[in-house]
């Protein structure tokens, strides 16, 4: 196995060979992979995407060695690294291939750290000398390296933590003398692979175009290759030279970044990309129809063709294998879209229409905050303080839908719950008209919802005190109806059902109370892009049919542009820019706008978006002139002289931006 | 940091001025009267009135509270009614006896909780039947455990005596330190027969804490080794020994510590009960006779130690976990 590995270039660095895994559960068995082969060459990047209970997190997982640890484990097939075998290699062995040839990235920096053990201790665990340790944190963009080694988990922002996650990946110095193992192993000694398992998932849009660049950046230098887990092709477009589908449990097409996001040729793949929530214009978003298969009821047959537009009657008959077609195309399909030359993506058959894009209403407001200012105290010292929120207002009419967009820390979701009421604001008001309090979603409608109790009953609960136990069970089933879980699910607790369901259920269980105000936080990034898309679509059409407003908090662009008429841009707690959704999008004038907008992943292949420098300062004291200045392209020494207002742009009174050198570019 | 150390410190004060308060307003409303009792039955009214003044007993009851704090800072807690003696030197003589049951039962307890919370993280049939053992074990009454151990391992096995603190009837009686002041003076023979005597009571003392914390050790370990963060030390290349120790066990220190502290409140209270079955010379003995003839002073004495152990222990605790969680250092 030595001499093999001794790098001949072709040779792969990782390769699984028709992986099985499957696993009990208290419903019966999971088969979560079924049959997956895949190469990882050097120096590329090749990114899983999938619907979550794709298997694409057990797949990076077994790549590690570390396949999950459930009841009756089986696994089939093999995986190598560095020619040894992740799955059934002794113990010893394959530790010493994660020590020395792997790196692993997670989704969660903010649990993925040990918070008991300092940065630098869990740097150098690993067998990694101090100053090797220093020069990897230096790598992974991390500053001040030697005071950061002495620090804590919990005193690094999300950002940071997750470069710390990086720098821990980026391997260790000497040559490697593991038992059995002395193969692929560059002077530098670099890990020869990287797992990342959506890295950026958790991360803001400026630092997650910060932390890509990154990836691209390293195996650059030093040609290591990346396992780029994620279930946004958008961030797979970014720095991806393959892109491998996967769904159900197996492979349904694999081929270069570009094929792929241009010309899919599974359905499947035109579906995830065209579920997609996009900024540009031109894309109108069409979530797939139907849901992922029942992992423990897996069709005979092709696991999509229940979704499929394109399916005949011979699909559901067998498993089709992935097969390579004259023009090399990778894909499993017996009926794949054809390949027309220059078919875009973007075009989508059915059409419908964008929620956003309706004339502003001129109701009566349910809500309006008039410039409302919040500061909290900073632990360990006496005079600063944290102005969470500094002179905000807005109003959200009857029925209209408002976002408010911004990074963590921007102080969105301080604003938020004093919108609901959940924190009095130290200055300014906050009106309900009827006095009626808003309701609120939450990102994890797992932990919003009580684990003990029936979502119908959850739903009942509210309707309290109205009519008999019957006619409250009944509506309570309605409501379920109306956000598009069917009645059965009354009866089934929050764990049985799917993160999308459970969103629907806490939709639901707002709903009850008949309030006049939804308000969401940030409702849909943990969702994958057509179930996103489908709640979105839920959201806009409960608001029109029930008269309801919603205000929505959200660091995702383009979920704002699809639910919100207008849109507040908040940055360290003051509003830099507001304006009609379509008119923010297509024309950002702030600066800061324009970056977060840049940012943004897009589906085009090979584009690795412009970062905004840095991060957002924590909001210590007032600042003397604008907030933003110190990350502006466009700073003027003036700039940092006098804070910056809110100003009009134009005639409409919707549109104001606070910047100096923005509102000065509007001609006249 | 240091301001939460002080802060820390500064409430078990608090708590302990509580307590003396509490202990004074009990002596207040007890029936007897320490006056009456320091003179017997024939005393005169002009010499109980006399003795009253002279002890402050006729002044209002907040400058009676001064004084009281201030004979508690002399370490006077007044005459035991049954010993005739000063309670502070009753309990000079019997704290350390309890002392060294009571440490090396929290010592006992702590390595037990350690082994079955490590053995509940693994799968298997032996576990299930250790989890059923040592939750009866720790359900039965501790005087029943301790008779069935003096029955078994006294008069059936003869592996170990059935009480007291020595076999040595010349120091039969003895106060002090007796253990540690014979390992340091490396009696080796006396240690052994000290620990020996030891052995029982501290175990069957042990049992009921060392189930608690065997379980919270067990569930935390459970929890963290499903967590991220135990994900990624395995992705690192740590050894399964190094995972479970640097990042679980660290990590479910918290929660154990916290239970640990509470436990040791049981610990102090199964202490009288143990020193009774295994005639034991310590202040669970000492209180034990002294409730018998109503010796207020002697029982508030002994209540005044354990609570104020119980106190400064759980300070510690509080301390401790400090150390064990950066995370709470930084609060506040």
């Amino acid at each position: 196995m030595t001499a093999d590995s001794e790098s001949r270039p072709s040779e792969p660095v990782a390769a699984v060979r028709d992986l099985h895994l499957s696993f009990d559960t208290a419903h019966g068995r999971v088969r979560a992979l079924r049959g997956v082969s895949l190469d990882l060459h050097s120096g590329e990047v090749l990114a899983l995407v999938g619907e979550s209970g794709s298997g694409k997190s057990v797949l990076s997982s077994c790549l590690l060695g570390l396949p999950p640890e459930s009841r009756r484990t089986t696994v089939s097939g093999s995986v190598t690294v560095a020619g040894v075998d992740m799955l059934h290699g002794a113990s010893a062995q394959r530790r010493s291939v994660r020590q020395r040839l792997l790196g692993a990235v997670f989704q969660d920096p903010l649990t993925s750290l040990d918070p008991t053990m300092r940065i630098g201790t869990q740097l150098t665990e690993r067998g990694v000398s101090r100053a090797r340790a220093l020069r990897n944190l230096s790598q992974a963009g991390v500053p001040e390296q030697p005071r950061r080694v002495r620090q804590w988990p919990h005193e690094l922002s999300g950002g940071l933590r997750q470069r710390v996650m990086l720098a821990m990946a980026l391997g260790a110095d000497g040559r490697l003398s593991g038992p059995g193992v002395d193969a692929v192993f560059d002077e530098e000694g670099s890990p020869v692979l990287i797992v990342a398992d959506e890295p950026t998932t958790a991360l803001d849009v400026s630092v997650q175009a910060q932390v890509l660049l990154l990836f691209d950046q390293l195996r650059r230098e030093h040609g290591c290759a990346l396992l780029l887990v994620t279930h946004d092709l958008g961030v797979a477009a970014s720095i991806a030279d393959r892109i491998a589908v996967l769904y159900a449990g197996r492979l349904c097409e694999v081929g270069s970044a570009r094929d792929i996001l241009t010309e899919p040729r599974h359905p499947y793949t035109a579906g995830l990309l065209h579920a997609r929530l996009e900024l540009d214009e031109a894309a109108v978003p069409v979530p797939i129809s139907g849901a992922p298969p029942d992992p423990l009821r897996l069709p005979e047959g092709c696991a999509f063709a229940a979704r499929c537009e394109h399916s005949t009657s011979i699909c559901g008959d067998s498993l089709p294998e992935l097969c390579t077609d004259r023009s090399g195309r990778a894909f499993a399909c017996v009926n794949p879209l054809a390949a027309v030359p220059g078919r875009a993506a973007g075009k989508a058959p059915a059409a419908v229409g964008l929620i956003a894009e309706r004339p502003g209403s001129r109701a009566e407001p349910v809500l309006r905050i008039d410039d409302v200012h919040k500061s909290f105290r900073i632990p360990g010292s006496r005079r600063d303080r944290l102005y969470a929120v500094a002179g905000v207002s807005l109003s959200v009419p009857e029925g209209g839908s408002l976002a408010i967009v911004g990074e963590s820390g921007c102080g969105k979701t301080t604003l938020l719950r004093m919108a609901c009421g959940l924190l009095e604001p130290d200055r300014g008001s906050v009106h309900w008209t009827d006095g009626l309090r808003p309701q609120l979603i939450f990102q994890d409608a797992g932990s919003s919802l009580t684990p003990w109790l029936s979502i119908g009953a959850q739903v009942a609960e509210r309707l309290r005190g109205e009519g008999s136990r019957r006619s409250r069970r009944s509506a309570a089933a309605e409501l379920l109806e109306r956000v598009g879980l069917d009645r059965r699910a009354a009866k089934s607790l929050p764990r049985q059902l799917s993160g999308g369901q459970r969103q629907r259920a806490a939709i639901a269980r707002a709903l009850a109370s008949a309030p006049r105000l939804l308000v969401c936080d940030e409702p849909v990034s943990a969702l994958d892009a057509s179930l996103s898309l489908r709640i979105l679509e839920m959201l806009a059409e409960i608001r029109d049919e029930l008269k309801l407003a919603i205000l929505m908090v959200t660091h995702d662009l383009a979920a704002a542009r699809h639910v919100a008429e207008e849109v507040l841009v908040m940055y360290l707690g003051r509003v830099v820019e507001a304006a009609p959704a379509y008119q923010l999008f297509r024309d950002p004038r702030h600066p800061y706008t324009r970056g977060l907008r840049a940012a943004s992943p897009t589906r085009e292949p090979g584009r690795l978006a412009p970062t905004l420098r840095g991060e957002p300062p924590t909001a210590v004291g007032e600042p003397a002139g604008c907030a933003f200045a110190g990350r502006c392209p466009d700073v003027e020494p003036s700039c940092r002289e006098r804070p910056q207002v809110l100003e009009l742009l134009g005639d409409d009174p919707r549109r104001q931006v606070a910047c100096q050198v923005a509102v000065r570019a509007v001609p006249a | 940091m240091r301001r939460i150390v002080i802060t820390r410190i500064v409430s078990m004060f608090g708590v302990l001025m509580l307590l003396t308060l509490a202990i004074f307003l009990i002596q207040n409303v007890l029936p007897a009267d320490p006056v009456r009792s320091y003179f017997g039955r024939n005393a005169t009214a002009e010499q109980l009135e006399a003795k009253r003044q002279e002890l402050g007993y006729d002044k209002p009851i907040a400058v009676q509270y001064v004084n009281f704090l201030g004979r508690l800072v002399e370490l006077d807690l007044g005459t035991s009614l049954r010993t005739r003696r000063p309670v502070t030197t009753d309990l000079a003589d019997f704290i350390p006896a309890t002392f060294e049951l009571a440490a090396a039962s929290l010592a006992i307890a702590g390595v037990l909780g350690v082994a079955l919370g490590l053995l509940g993280t693994r799968r298997g049939v032996g576990t299930g039947a250790v989890r059923l053992v040592s939750v009866m074990w720790s359900s039965a009454p501790t005087f029943f455990v301790g008779l069935l151990g003096i029955l078994l391992l006294y008069r059936r096995l003869g592996w170990l005596p059935p009480g007291g603190r020595t076999s040595n009837t010349l120091e039969a009686t003895s106060t002090g330190f007796l253990f540690f002041g014979r390992l340091l003076r490396f009696e080796l023979a006396g240690v052994w027969d000290a620990a020996r005597h030891l052995l029982m009571p501290a175990t069957v003392l042990a049992l009921g804490p060392s189930v608690a914390i065997g379980r919270t050790l067990r569930g935390s370990l459970r929890d963290i080794l499903r967590d991220d963060q135990v994900r990624t030390a395995r992705a690192k290349g740590l050894t399964e020994r190094a995972v479970l120790v640097r990042h679980g066990l660290r990590n479910a220190l918290g929660p154990t510590l916290s239970m640990a502290g509470l436990q040791i409140g049981l610990l102090l209270a199964g202490v009288i009960v143990v020193e009774v079955v295994f005639s034991w010379p310590g202040l669970g003995q000492y209180l034990d006779q002294s409730i018998d003839r109503a010796d207020f002073p002697a029982i508030l004495g002994v209540v005044m130690v354990l609570g104020a152990s119980y106190v400064v222990i759980n300070t510690v605790v509080d301390l401790l976990q400090l150390a064990a969680d950066p995370r709470l250092r930084s609060q506040r």
